[in-house]
C-alpha cells in the first residue's frame, strides 16, 4: 500500500472490505452498515512532545507529519487501535489488557535456544504432549498447553487494569467505565478454537467467522461466567499482572482444531518443521506460528499472544 | 461508559446518484495501420465467421490490449432490390435492381441478413405482427412512411469505453470518403466528413426497446477538397443513428457516394472520375470501395471492414457512468472519541498527551471503520493526514461508498 497524498487538501480514501465485498454478494442483506469507529493506527504518540523549546503548537508536529497509508481492503488488517468515547475529559490513566504470566501454568515457553521462546506451545495431539512432557496427559512444561483434551493443565490469561506501577494503588477500585466487561477473542479457525480453562474445556461460541478464516468469539462478563472474571484481588502483595486498580480478566485455553490433530498437510502448507527443546531432549516438531487477539470491546485495548500449534514429527 | 463505536441514526445515511464522464479519444491510427500491413494487423483480431472485426488499442494478444469496438455491417431483403437510387454524378438515374441485384448470390448474404435481423431485434425491436423492423433515419420506427435504412455499417463499442452509456451530444466521428485507396497516410482521409449527434442532449428518442437514441447527421465541420459543406446537400444529412445506452453507432454507407441524389460529386468514395459511370460501379474492382464490395462475390464482410477503418480519422464521446453512492457522514462531537487505544497512547497505563488532570486529552484520526451490527468491518477510509480530535472540537467527516 503506498501512502496518501499529503500535499493539498485532505482527502479520504475509502475501500470496502473483503468481507464486505463478500457480504455484499451474498445478497441475504448482512451488508448493512450501522456503526462507525475512528482509529490511529499508524499514529506513534511516543513523538508528542510536551516540552517542545517552540512551544504549545509545535507539541504535534511531528506526529502531524506522520504519512498515512492507502485503505487495507482485509479486514483484519486495518482499525487495529481505535480511539474511544469516554465523556469525561479528566482521564490520566487508562486502563490496559496485559498477559498475565504471575504462575507457571499460565506463562510462555522461556527456555533457551532452539526452544520457541515468548509463545505459548500448543500440542495438537496426545503424542505430541507425551513427547514433550515424557509421560501422561499433563502439561508440566511452562508455556505447552494440551491442544487435544484441553481440559486441564496451563492456560493463557489475560488481566484488564490500570498498570501504573503501583501508583495508583491497587487497593482503590477501578471506575465503572472501565471496567471491561467483554472480550473479543480472535484465532484463525482452522488451528484451533477458544475453551474454557475451567469446566471441561466447554467450547466458546464462535459470533462469526469471516473470509480469512479468522473466528471471533463475544466473552461476557456475567454471561460467559467460565471466561470472564472479576478480579478483587486489591492486595498490593500478590502476584498480579496488573499493579493498579484491577478491573476483569479472561481465562481461556486453545484446543488445536481437527485437522491440526489428525493431519500434517496444513503443517507442511503453512508453517514447517524444526528442532525444538520445548521438551527434553530436544525433538523435530511440525509447526505452525500464529496469534490470538485479544480486545476489550469497550476500551478497544488489544493485545497479540503468539502461539504455535507443534506436532511431533514422526 | 467507555466505547469505540457510534451508531448511525437515520438522517446520518443519505444516498445520491452522480452522472461520471470521461473523454474517450481514438485516433485513426490505432483503427488502422501502426501495427501491421492493412488486413494483417496485430490489433485487429478477426474470426473465422467473418462477421465482425474486433479493434483492440494494442496487439490483442498481448494482456495489455483493450477491446475498443467492433466492426461490421449488415442490409435486410429489402436492400437486395432497392440498390441505389437518384440521380449520378453524370446525370442519368441509379436503376437500383440491376446494380445490386445480384447480391443475394453473395456468399456473405445471409451473413449480413443475419445481423440486420439481429441489431434489428434488439435495437428497434419488433412490430405489432412480430416483424423485425427497419432502422428509420429520424427515429419514426411505426411510420411505413420515411427512409429507411437498409443497410447499415455498426460500430458496437466495448463496455470497457461505453461505459452505462455514450453522453448524448457528445458523439463526433471523423471519416475520409476519398475514393481513392492508397496507403499512404491521410489520402483516404481526404474529403473528410464530420459526422455528429449535435442537440441530442435535448432531442433523442425513446421509443427503441434498446434506451434512447439519437439521430447523427453530416456537420458544417466537414471539410470536403479543401471546402466546407455548409452550402452542399450533404450539409446537416441524416446518416445514421447513435444507441447511446446500447454503445452502437448506426451509419449508412451512403456517406461514401453522396447523399440525396446529388450531383455533387466530393465527398464521395466513388466518382465518375473513378474510371466508371456511377457511383456503385465506378469502383467495382477497387478493393476499398465500400458500396462495391457489398455486391463483389469475391470480397468478404472483413474486406469491407477494413475498408471503413482505413478512412477513420477520428472517434470520440464522452462516456456515462453512473454512481450510486451512499454517504455516511461519521459524526465526532466533541466528547468523542478523544481518547485512544493505541499501545504507544499510554506509558505505564498514563496518558502520554496530557501533563496535567486538567489537560484536554488529544487522540489524532487516520482511519475510519465502518461496521456492521455483529462488529463486522465492512468498509474503510483513510484520511490523507492525521486529524487532531480534543473536547475542543467537533468534526464530520463524509466517507462515500460508490456502487
Amino acid at each position: 500500500m503506498a501512502f496518501l497524498d499529503n500535499s493539498g487538501d485532505i482527502i479520504l480514501d475509502a475501500v470496502l472490505t473483503d468481507t464486505g465485498r463478500m457480504r455484499l454478494a451474498k445478497g441475504d442483506g448482512t451488508f448493512k452498515i450501522v456503526k462507525f469507529s475512528l482509529a490511529d493506527d499508524e499514529i506513534d504518540y511516543s513523538l508528542f512532545n510536551r516540552s517542545h523549546p517552540s512551544g504549545s503548537a509545535y507539541y504535534d508536529l511531528e506526529i502531524m507529519q506522520t504519512p498515512v497509508l492507502e485503505a487495507f481492503t482485509n479486514n483484519t488488517s486495518t482499525m487495529k487501535h481505535k480511539l474511544i468515547s469516554i465523556p469525561r475529559t479528566n482521564l490520566v490513566y487508562l486502563p490496559t489488557i496485559k498477559l498475565s504470566e504471575t504462575f507457571a501454568n499460565h506463562k510462555r515457553v522461556a527456555q533457551a535456544s532452539p526452544a520457541p521462546t515468548g509463545v505459548f506451545v500448543v500440542a495438537v495431539d496426545e503424542t505430541t504432549l507425551g513427547e514433550i512432557t515424557g509421560e501422561g496427559n499433563i502439561c508440566p512444561n511452562t508455556g505447552v498447553l494440551d491442544g487435544e483434551a484441553a481440559s486441564e493443565g496451563n492456560y493463557i490469561r489475560v488481566d484488564q487494569g490500570i498498570d501504573s506501577l503501583g501508583n495508583p494503588s491497587p487497593a482503590m477500585s477501578l471506575e465503572s467505565d472501565l471496567i471491561e466487561t467483554q472480550y473479543i477473542v480472535q484465532i484463525d479457525d482452522r488451528f484451533g478454537k477458544i475453551v474454557s480453562q475451567a469446566d471441561g474445556a466447554k467450547e466458546a461460541t464462535v459470533s462469526f467467522k469471516d473470509d480469512d478464516n479468522i473466528a471471533s468469539y463475544y466473552l461476557s462478563l456475567n454471561t460467559d461466567t467460565e471466561f470472564v472474571f472479576n478480579n478483587s484481588n486489591k492486595l498490593v502483595t500478590d502476584a498480579q499482572a496488573i499493579s493498579g486498580p484491577r478491573g476483569t480478566y479472561l481465562q481461556f485455553r486453545v484446543q488445536s482444531s481437527l485437522d491440526l490433530n489428525t493431519s500434517t498437510f496444513l503443517f507442511q502448507e503453512l508453517g514447517g518443521s524444526a528442532t525444538m527443546e520445548i521438551g527434553s531432549p530436544v525433538k523435530k516438531y511440525y509447526y505452525i506460528d500464529s496469534n490470538v487477539r485479544v480486545t476489550g470491546a469497550t476500551t478497544g485495548r488489544s493485545i497479540d499472544i503468539p502461539v504455535r500449534f507443534t506436532k511431533f514429527y514422526t | 461508559m467507555a466505547s469505540t463505536f457510534k451508531t448511525f441514526l437515520n438522517d446520518d445515511i443519505a444516498t445520491t446518484r452522480t452522472l461520471l464522464h470521461e473523454a474517450i479519444p481514438i485516433t485513426g491510427s490505432i483503427i488502422y495501420g501502426t501495427y501491421g500491413a492493412p488486413g494483417a494487423e496485430l490489433q485487429i483480431k478477426t474470426f473465422a465467421h467473418g462477421m465482425f472485426q474486433s479493434v483492440y488499442d494494442y496487439p490483442f494478444l498481448s494482456s495489455s490490449a483493450n477491446h475498443i469496438f467492433d466492426v461490421t455491417h449488415a442490409h435486410n431483403s429489402v436492400f437486395q432490390t432497392q440498390g441505389v437510387t437518384g440521380t449520378k454524378s453524370d446525370g442519368a438515374t441509379y436503376d437500383g435492381a440491376s446494380q445490386l441485384g445480384a447480391i443475394s448470390t453473395h456468399p456473405f448474404f445471409k451473413k449480413r441478413k443475419n445481423i440486420y435481423g439481429q441489431m434489428g431485434q434488439v435495437l428497434v425491436g419488433h412490430d405489432v405482427v412480430g416483424e423485425i423492423q427497419k432502422f428509420d433515419q429520424d427515429g419514426d420506427l411505426l411510420s411505413a412512411i420515411g427512409s429507411k435504412y437498409n443497410c447499415l455499417i455498426f460500430m458496437n463499442f466495448a463496455r470497457l469505453l461505453g461505459k452505462d452509456e455514450i453522453k448524448k451530444g457528445s458523439f463526433e466521428l471523423k471519416i475520409g470518403t476519398e475514393q481513392t485507396h492508397s496507403a499512404t497516410a491521410g489520402v483516404m482521409n481526404d474529403n473528410l466528413l464530420t459526422i455528429k449527434d449535435d442537440g441530442a442532449a435535448t432531442n433523442y428518442k425513446v421509443n427503441s426497446p434498446a434506451g434512447e437514441y439519437g439521430i447523427l447527421k453530416i456537420t458544417g465541420d466537414s471539410n470536403v477538397s479543401g471546402g466546407g459543406i455548409s452550402t452542399q446537400p450533404e450539409y446537416d444529412a441524416k446518416c445514421g443513428l447513435i444507441f447511446y445506452q446500447a454503445g452502437v453507432v448506426a451509419l449508412t454507407p451512403d456517406l461514401f457516394m453522396g447523399f440525396v441524389a446529388s450531383v455533387y460529386n466530393k465527398g464521395k468514395i466513388t466518382n465518375a472520375s473513378g474510371g466508371g459511370t456511377d457511383g456503385v460501379d465506378a469502383k467495382m474492382n477497387a478493393t476499398q470501395n465500400i458500396l462495391a464490395l457489398l455486391n463483389d462475390n469475391a470480397k468478404t464482410m472483413d474486406d469491407v471492414a477494413l475498408a471503413f477503418r482505413q478512412r477513420i480519422e477520428k472517434v470520440c464521446f464522452n462516456n456515462t457512468t453512473e454512481l450510486n453512492s451512499t454517504i455516511y457522514f461519521c459524526r465526532a462531537s466533541h466528547n468523542d472519541f478523544n481518547y485512544s487505544s493505541n499501545p504507544t497512547y499510554l506509558l505505564n497505563s498514563k496518558i502520554r498527551v496530557k501533563g496535567k488532570r486538567d489537560h484536554d486529552p488529544i487522540s489524532y484520526i487516520t482511519s475510519v471503520g465502518l461496521y456492521s451490527s455483529d462488529n463486522e468491518l465492512l468498509a474503510v477510509a483513510k484520511l490523507s493526514e492525521p486529524l487532531r480530535k480534543d473536547p475542543t472540537n467537533d468534526m464530520t467527516l463524509r466517507v462515500r461508498l460508490d456502487y
